[in-house]
């Protein structure tokens, strides 16, 4: 289990947890960002990344990014 | 009919609801390919049933309580139910769209869905079984397009239909214990409540929704009991309560589609990523964004055509400050009243005042407008989401967002649309810094003043004009890193989430209307507070008591009998100055109310009433500082022989003599350089360089003009933070230049003892707050 910012870009991964706190997981969530779904980092620059998850494309902050777990 | 039907228009952010909205009742509401645009709702009236109202409600990912959108649009859905839902759903993204639509259905209003962007899913070679996905979801669904207008109608009329007649009853259930608790939890506490509500409201007391527990007003024992459910579920199934409910949602949406949707091409990468791959690449995004950056920025504010530029914006601009603001609307009105007798002091009100007044700054509205466009084309076609994502990490280390550069950017121009381009950030907290620092950024009013001090102070040097971008920038980066230390700001920086919309070409319609929107905006500030302002200030300059009798002064001087040499040598003493420099505005009720101010600016090293009153009048627009220091520096434009500009021949009149014409003052002040220098010089004690050095970084940084006051006075939407934006940039102006004079001072000489102790505290200060430690928060906050 590693968080999203060290997954490899272009590789299509599986979420197994989100954390946070619960406004901070409940957002994740709500984009889309559940666990036993799917997500590619697209794109990183700066450790923000652009990940493809339920085909839309979110940017996503470091912080963020290192509460999913994949 | 007896009722009037109303009907809610509720989607994810830029799913296009706004388009669709616009293209149902007809209305021009700005859509932005950028989440986020709508913040409040909107109404308005169908166009094929004037009978019923459309509600354009924010754009939502869940009915969660968290963000402002949510708590807006669920509100409205509760409390004023509304007949019926049109849910627009974005085709192209299923699965995270009809997330929401399960969460609609459970409300108990009837539901339409509108497929949106069926024909980008046709495109691709994907099909959608529309007639089965209608079944699974019990609800009717119309394929529309809202930017071509495509099955629009169909889809209001569907609603209409579903308003009158229809029922939404959820077809979704989740798993056993979820269930078995919410059947005990309906049982309980919403028994009383109307039966198609009741499942609604069972689940957001599962999620312990504390909106939903408040407004319920459930009962502590109550809430005990179906905590045990909860636990008891929550112990099972080995996750908390409103994470199962998500993951069910979506894996019961996973499911419905297994059969329903087909796609060709299967982790195909989109246009859009491509262009991503590119445009954001970790090595290409800064370069690509430069050239872009300098495109729109050359194209709207930079040297103009015919001057080795191309800004079609600084030519259009040049052209109405001449032709327009300068020939037909000041002298031209003039010429005007003139003709029709009209006392003179209404002919200065009319055009010296309010006419000169507005046409300085609707000269500006050719730039802005070009600049503008720019930007909503940038807008539309989705760059300006992924401009926020790449500037995000060097925007955060100050406590800004990425969303912060383009009002920064903008304000390079003129700070009034660049306070307003902070509207599209929706976190309250980063909206409200960037509206602080924005008017930092030296905007092109302020390029005069340096101009002028480089002039006269500098010999010209260039240093100065690049230190002043400099202090802007680091004025912002400081104010930055201080503010999100203090409790107003700290506790709120929202962590960078946020969808980016795939490119399009840009729709001329939208960029048109956007440009226009933002356009007019400006206009009518200039209109208002302008007008307010320059006749103020107008009034206060052009009277005053001479002598004991109240007027209009330069009247009043004309009068020998009031002006005598007596009263001179009183007002040369007033003012200290010689009795040949009396003028009359010395005696104007601005330079009276100025002498006893300028002490607060003493401590800064300009403490002498002609530069207060440039500052003042730096209040209405910066430009002014250098016009008001011509008028107080004794500029009298010296007659020279008129020359025909095309042969170059000085022109004659009819008995042959040389027609004389009044020099006119140079942007930059040149002709007053050397008064500006020796009174500098005299007033500072022969630190001329460092007082002026000092005036030009309290006029950069302090409050900005009336007409970007007004602008953040919109912005901020309070009275308090208004007065607390401008209290800031004023007391950090003035610190900033009591440091440099002080301190200054040091390496000149003529130290004074408490100033510097003063100046030392402050930097300490100053310091303190940048270099204290600060944890930096992770979780996002709403209120």
């Amino acid at each position: 289990m590693i968080p999203l910012v060290l997954a490899e870009p272009g590789e299509e991964n599986i979420i197994l947890r989100v954390g946070g706190s619960p406004e901070t997981k409940k957002h994740l969530e709500d984009l889309g960002f559940v666990a036993g779904g799917s997500v590619t980092v697209l794109n990183t620059i700066a450790g923000n990344l652009i990940v493809n998850v339920k085909e839309s494309r979110v940017a996503i902050s470091r912080e963020m990014a290192g509460k999913i777990m994949v | 009919m007896d009722k009037q039907i109303r009907i809610a228009l509720a989607g994810n952010p830029n799913s296009g609801k706004t388009t669709l909205f616009n293209k149902l009742t007809g209305s021009n509401q700005f859509v932005g390919n950028w989440p986020g645009v709508t913040v409040e709702k909107k109404e308005g009236k169908l166009i094929v049933d004037k009978e019923v109202v459309l509600t354009d409600l924010p754009g939502i990912y869940s009915l969660s309580p968290y963000t402002l959108e949510e708590v807006v649009a669920r509100n409205y859905l509760i409390e004023e139910k509304p007949d019926a839902i049109l849910n627009i759903v974005d085709a192209t993204n299923l699965e995270r769209n009809l997330y929401l639509t399960t969460q609609l259905t459970e409300l108990g209003i009837p539901t339409v869905i509108a497929l949106n962007m069926m024909d980008l899913v046709k495109k691709a070679g994907d099909t959608i079984n529309i007639k089965e996905l209608s079944r699974q979801l019990g609800c009717p669904i119309v394929e529309i397009s809202a930017l071509k207008g495509q099955g629009v109608e169909e889809a209001a009329r569907a609603a209409i239909a579903a308003a009158k007649t229809g029922k939404t009853v959820p077809q979704h259930s989740f798993s056993g214990p979820v269930e078995h608790a919410l059947a005990h939890i309906e049982e309980v506490t919403v028994h009383n409540l109307p039966e198609e509500q009741q499942r609604w409201y069972a689940i957001k007391m599962f999620e312990r929704d504390e909106k939903v527990l408040e407004q319920l007003k459930v009962p502590a024992d109550v809430r005990a009991h179906i905590e045990k459910d909860i636990v008891a579920a929550e112990k099972e199934l080995d996750d908390d309560a409103e994470s199962i409910i998500t993951n069910e949602r979506y894996i019961y949406i996973a499911q419905l589609l297994k059969g329903i949707y087909k796609k060709k091409g299967k982790g195909q990468l989109s246009t859009s990523d491509k262009i991503d791959k590119i445009v954001t690449n970790r090595i290409l995004a800064l370069p690509i964004f430069v050239v872009v950056m300098w495109l729109v920025y050359a194209l709207s504010m930079g040297a103009p055509i015919g001057d080795g530029g191309i800004a079609i914006g600084t030519f259009l601009t040049d052209w109405a400050n001449d032709v327009l603001g300068g020939a037909w609307l000041t002298d031209g009105s003039r010429a005007i009243l003139e003709s029709w007798n009209v006392a003179p002091w209404l002919v200065g009100l009319i055009s010296d005042g309010i006419l000169a007044g507005v046409g300085a700054v609707l000269g500006f509205v050719p730039q802005m407008l070009v600049l503008f466009l720019m930007l909503c084309i940038l807008e539309d076609c989705g760059y300006m989401a992924r401009i926020a994502f790449i500037m995000d990490r060097i925007f955060r280390r100050f406590g800004l967002s990425g969303k912060s550069f383009i009002p920064m950017l903008v304000g390079t121009g003129c700070g009034i649309p660049g306070v307003m381009a902070s509207r599209t950030i929706e976190n309250e907290r980063d909206r409200r810094m960037t509206v602080m620092t924005t008017t930092f950024i030296p905007c092109g009013a302020k390029m005069p003043i340096i101009g002028l001090i480089a002039g006269a102070l500098f010999g010209g040097s260039t240093w100065v004009a690049t230190s002043a971008y400099f202090i802007g920038i680091a004025a912002i980066v400081i104010s930055g890193i201080m503010l999100k230390k203090t409790k107003m700001f700290a506790g709120d920086p929202a962590p960078f989430v946020m969808e980016l919309p795939a490119y399009h070409v840009p729709s001329w319609g939208n960029v048109l209307r956007g440009t226009w929107e933002r356009g007019w905006s400006f206009i009518k500030r200039a209109g208002t507070v302008i007008v307010l302002s320059s006749i103020v200030i107008w009034f206060l300059s052009g009277f005053g008591t001479v002598n004991g009798r109240f007027g209009m002064v330069d009247e009043l001087y004309e009068d020998e009998t009031v002006v005598t040499d007596e009263y001179v040598t009183v007002v040369a003493d007033r003012m200290g100055i010689s009795e040949d420099e009396v003028e009359p505005m010395d005696d104007s009720i601005l330079a009276r109310v100025a002498q006893p101010v300028s002490v607060i600016f003493k401590p800064l090293g300009f403490g002498d009433w002609k530069p207060t009153v440039a500052t003042v009048t730096g209040l209405v627009a910066k430009e002014e500082v250098v016009a008001t220091f011509g008028v107080l520096y004794n500029f009298q434009g010296e007659e020279a022989a008129a020359i025909d500009e095309e042969t170059g021949e000085v022109l004659l009149d009819e008995d042959g003599n040389p027609i004389m014409e009044e020099e006119e003052l140079e942007e930059n002040g040149d002709q007053i350089w050397e008064n500006v220098e020796s009174d500098f010089n005299a007033f500072s004690g022969g630190h001329g360089r460092l007082a002026a050095y000092s005036f030009m970084i309290f006029n950069l940084l302090c409050a900005p003009c009336f007409a970007a006051i007004g602008a953040i006075r919109r912005e901020m939407n309070s009275r308090k933070w208004t007065w607390f934006a401008i209290g800031y940039q004023c007391g950090f102006a003035y610190v900033t230049a009591l440091i440099v004079w002080q301190l200054g001072r040091l390496f000149v000489g003529g130290v004074n003892v408490i100033g510097l102790i003063v100046a030392l505290v402050l930097l300490a200060a100053l310091c303190y707050q940048l270099f204290k430690p600060y944890k930096e928060a992770t979780t996002l906050t709403v209120k």
